[in-house]
Formats: C-alpha cells, sequence, structure tokens
C-alpha cells in the first residue's frame, strides 16, 4: 500500500458556534454529524437539528484524553483517504479494575466511516457490518466462510468523547460488547438498547497505522498478546514440520545408504562351553582373525543357554600388531518361573555389543568368562564378531534431534495461544495481567 | 514452501554427524581402550588384568 497521502475531495466544514462557551466548532462529517464536542469547554452538543443544544456539559473531574491520532489527521488506508474527525475513550470493569481503549472515528464522504481502536499498542481497522454472522454453534459464529470463535462479553462505558459523531455520543453511553475472534479479524457485536451492530476489525500494527497516517515518531510498543492479534509463529511450524519431513526422507536415504553399504563382514566365530567346576585357568584368546578396510565398528555378539543363572564375560579385542587393547566386560543373565499363577522372564540369553572405530590390523579376542561357583551346570555359548554393521542408534538419536526445532516452534504457537486465551472469558487459569 | 535456514543448518549439522558417526563406525559403548599389551598374554591369557576383571559380580533373578 502506498504510504502517500492523497489529497481528499475539497470539502469545507461547517461551522458553528457552542450555546455552552460561544467557542466555534467545526464538522467534518456533513449531515453524518448528529453530536459534537466543542474543543473549547468539551461540552457534548447535540447538532441533529439547526438549533443546537447541549446533550451534556463538561465535567471538571473529566480527564482530557489525548488522542494519538489527532483530530483532523487524514490518512490512506485501503487506497481510500480518511479523515479523523471523532475520538472516545471506552472503559471496561474486571475484577474491580478498569481497562480503558482508544476509538477513533474516520470519516470519508464517499465511504463514510470506519473506526480505528488501540489498546495497549494493538490496534483495529474496523467496519460496521450491513449483514448478520450467521450463529454456527454455542460460541462460534461464522461470516464469508470464516469460524470466529467467542472470546469475551464485556460492558463497555463511554468515558471521553472528543469530535463529531454519527450518533448522540456522550459520556456515561454503555454497550454489551461480544467479540468473537478468527485472527486477524475480529469481529464485535454491540447491543444499545435493543439496537446490535455487528463490526469486522482487522488487527493493524502501530507501525501501519503511523505510515498511514504519517505520523511523527513511533508508536508505543505493543504490550502482551491481543485478542485477534496473529501469531507471530502462525504458518511456521507447519512450516518446520514440512521441512522435517524432508529431512526425515534425507536421514531415511542416509540410512538406506549405510545399510545397503555396510559389509557385515564375519570375521571370528565359534562355540565355547564354561563350568565353574572345571577347575583351571578360565581365560582364554581366540585365533588372530583381520579386519580389514577403513577404521570401522566391530560387533560381538554372545548368544548363551543360560538358564536360571548369569555369566560375566571379561573380553578385550586385542590388536596383535600394535598391543592396543579395547577392555570391557558385559553380563549375561536370564531367569524365568511362575509366580502366582502368571510367568515371568528377567534378562536374555544374548548379548551383543558394538566396539567403535576399530583399524584394520591382526586381532584376537581375550575372553575371561566368569559363573556363579555353586552353580554346577556348564554353560554354552557363541561367540561371533562381525566387522562393519549398521549402528541404527545414531538415526534414532538423528531424528530426535530433528524434531526438536519443529516441536519447539509448535510449543511456542501453544504458548502464544495460552496467552491471547488467558485475556478471555474462557481462560482456564486466572492470569494475573489484563 | 518456505525453509527456515538456521533449522536447514541444524539438519546438516545433524545428518553430517549422523553420516560421519556410522561411516567412522562410532559407538555409544563406553569402552576402555589400552595400550601395549604384551605379546605373552597370547601364551599366558591369565596374565592379564583387565579393567573390568574382577570388578564385576551379578546376582540376578528375582
Amino acid at each position: 500500500m502506498s504510504s502517500a497521502v492523497v489529497t481528499p475531495p475539497v470539502v469545507k466544514a461547517k461551522s458553528l458556534h457552542c450555546p455552552g462557551c460561544g467557542g466555534p466548532v467545526e464538522l467534518r462529517g456533513f449531515g453524518h454529524t448528529l453530536s459534537v464536542v466543542c474543543p473549547q469547554c468539551h461540552a457534548v452538543l447535540d447538532v441533529s437539528s439547526p438549533l443546537v443544544q447541549i446533550l451534556q456539559r463538561a465535567q471538571q473531574a473529566q480527564e482530557q484524553a489525548q488522542p494519538k491520532i489527532p483530530l483532523g489527521t487524514r490518512g490512506q488506508i485501503e487506497g481510500v483517504t480518511w479523515e479523523v474527525i471523532g475520538f472516545q475513550v471506552r472503559q471496561i470493569v474486571v475484577d474491580d479494575v478498569p481497562y480503558s481503549w482508544d476509538e477513533y472515528l474516520l470519516f470519508n464522504p464517499y465511504h463514510g466511516f470506519r473506526y480505528l481502536s488501540e489498546y495497549d499498542g494493538h490496534w483495529n481497522f474496523i467496519r460496521t457490518l450491513p449483514l448478520v454472522p450467521e450463529q454456527i454453534l454455542q460460541g462460534r459464529v461464522r461470516l464469508r466462510g470464516a469460524t470466529y470463535r467467542h472470546f469475551q462479553r464485556s460492558n463497555a462505558t463511554t468515558v471521553f468523547v472528543l469530535g463529531e459523531f454519527p450518533w448522540r455520543a456522550h459520556r456515561g453511553e454503555t454497550a454489551v460488547v461480544d467479540d468473537y475472534i478468527a485472527p486477524p479479524l475480529m469481529l464485535s457485536a454491540e447491543a444499545t438498547d435493543g439496537e446490535v451492530v455487528w463490526s469486522l476489525g482487522e488487527y493493524w500494527t502501530g507501525d501501519r497505522i503511523w505510515k498511514a497516517f504519517q505520523l511523527p515518531g513511533r508508536p508505543n510498543p505493543a504490550v502482551g498478546v491481543y485478542e485477534n492479534q496473529p501469531s507471530p509463529h502462525q504458518g511456521r511450524a507447519g512450516a518446520m514440520w514440512r521441512t522435517f519431513l524432508w529431512m526425515a526422507v534425507a536421514l531415511a536415504a542416509v540410512m538406506f545408504y549405510f545399510t545397503v553399504s555396510a559389509r557385515r563382514e564375519d570375521v571370528y566365530s565359534n562355540r565355547y562351553t564354561f563350568s565353574t567346576g572345571a577347575g583351571g585357568e578360565p581365560s582364554f584368546v581366540t585365533p588372530i582373525f583381520e579386519l580389514k578396510g577403513r577404521p570401522s565398528n566391530v560387533e560381538l555378539q554372545i548368544h548363551t543357554d543360560l538358564d536360571n543363572n548369569w555369566a560375566y564375560f571379561d573380553l578385550a579385542l586385542i590388536n596383535q600388531d600394535t598391543g592396543r587393547a579395547w577392555d570391557f566386560g558385559r553380563e549375561i543373565s536370564y531367569y524365568h518361573g511362575v509366580e502366582g499363577g502368571e510367568s515371568w522372564t528377567e534378562g536374555q540369553q544374548s548379548d551383543s555389543v558394538s566396539i567403535p572405530a576399530v583399524p584394520s590390523g591382526h586381532y584376537y579376542m581375550r575372553i575371561e568368562p566368569e559363573m556363579d561357583s555353586k552353580q554346577s551346570a556348564p554353560m554354552s555359548y557363541d561367540i561371533a564378531i562381525r566387522r562393519d554393521v549398521p549402528n541404527y542408534t545414531f538415526f534414532l538419536i538423528a531424528l530426535v534431534l530433528l524434531m526438536v526445532p519443529p516441536i519447539l516452534s509448535t510449543m511456542r504457537i501453544g504458548a502464544f495461544e495460552k496467552a491471547r486465551w488467558q485475556e478471555s472469558d474462557f481462560a482456564t487459569v486466572q492470569g494475573g495481567g489484563n | 514452501m518456505s525453509f527456515n535456514p538456521l533449522f536447514i543448518a541444524w539438519g546438516v549439522v545433524v545428518l553430517g554427524m549422523t553420516g560421519m558417526a556410522e561411516y567412522n563406525g562410532w559407538s555409544l559403548t563406553r569402552i576402555n581402550q589400552v595400550e601395549n599389551v604384551p605379546k605373552t598374554v597370547r601364551d599366558n591369557p591369565g596374565a592379564y588384568r583387565s579393567t573390568y576383571g574382577y570388578y564385576h559380580r551379578y546376582i540376578g533373578g528375582k
């Protein structure tokens, strides 16, 4: 949208004199204006007839609110030039705490009236609707294909008026306001004296307002999350999850490559028997075997016939050429039985271990089995050594790590929505904010 | 489709590290490395004292 202010049609403001203080009062809304506030004495004047009457006299105690967009300022929104002709401050009271927001009345002689509302740096550009949204469910209405959720009901009271209005605006004017949201849009139903007026607001940032009206300086920063403020994270989580899917496909391709290219070379296997009652030295060494190729892992598999028993293996993979050893121990236990009519098992008869990054060379294994000395039953076990076996643990870890960013993004969306609804009539937890 | 460059970088690092770990045969198992094991171990395996030997005694079962 262009930021240049287009000169509106040349219009002449109508002037009159305030019957209260005699000061001049300008009317910019032509025949639409029903009430105007005297800029000198702040009396609200009824200008619906040639005989101007005072609707409401100014109160000494009335706090003089200053509009952030001065009356008479013109700006361009969606290609139409609008002039600020009215300003009011409205207030709701929640738990005895008053919360107020500003509303600006915009006028264009060809397009009528629009409104701007501002609360804590959050702005809405609002137009009244000629139609009533369709009530589809309790707390939900539909308009032009979009579904709006009920956010809150409040009793709004006008506490300050300035400028002119197409109705008899005055301090103390009340309305029951229902807000329905579908960010960045918001439907509002204002009920006054049996009349309900629906309006549609669109969330605007302060920067956008400042640019449209070419206001000096910078707007106040927005505080908190407003009811129809679009989530800055919206759409990001979906994009993140789509990216994650592509990465998962890439990970699967990497896994497929290593699964196919892994050599899984059987380098040694043998069956042994061990008994605690056999006496003698339990440790022994295997014949020398050769590990070929680039540094890769070596998988040792042990399969026993343990039955309600345990065994411990003190193991070392030793390089015959360099004297380097990979020293480790493995315990295997397998128990089973029946207890309370139900069978149970604990442990298993097999175990495997992956020895990382073993260079090529000539190796042998030193194996030293150990069992409960009270157990006399011998144990048979198979030792199998394989070279370059895929380790899928890393792929599982990678998958989890790749999920972290989209999960965090999803959580941020949830946190934003929680902060939004915390301010509604449907907050799950009472917040301390406004 | 929009891609988050930081996420892409993260994915490249994760995939790269996974490929490197797989290529080099890394493992999460803690394996103690011992240098200069004498060649006599082959002749007298019982003389070798491993880090884990006679360290663990399992008392299993329910």
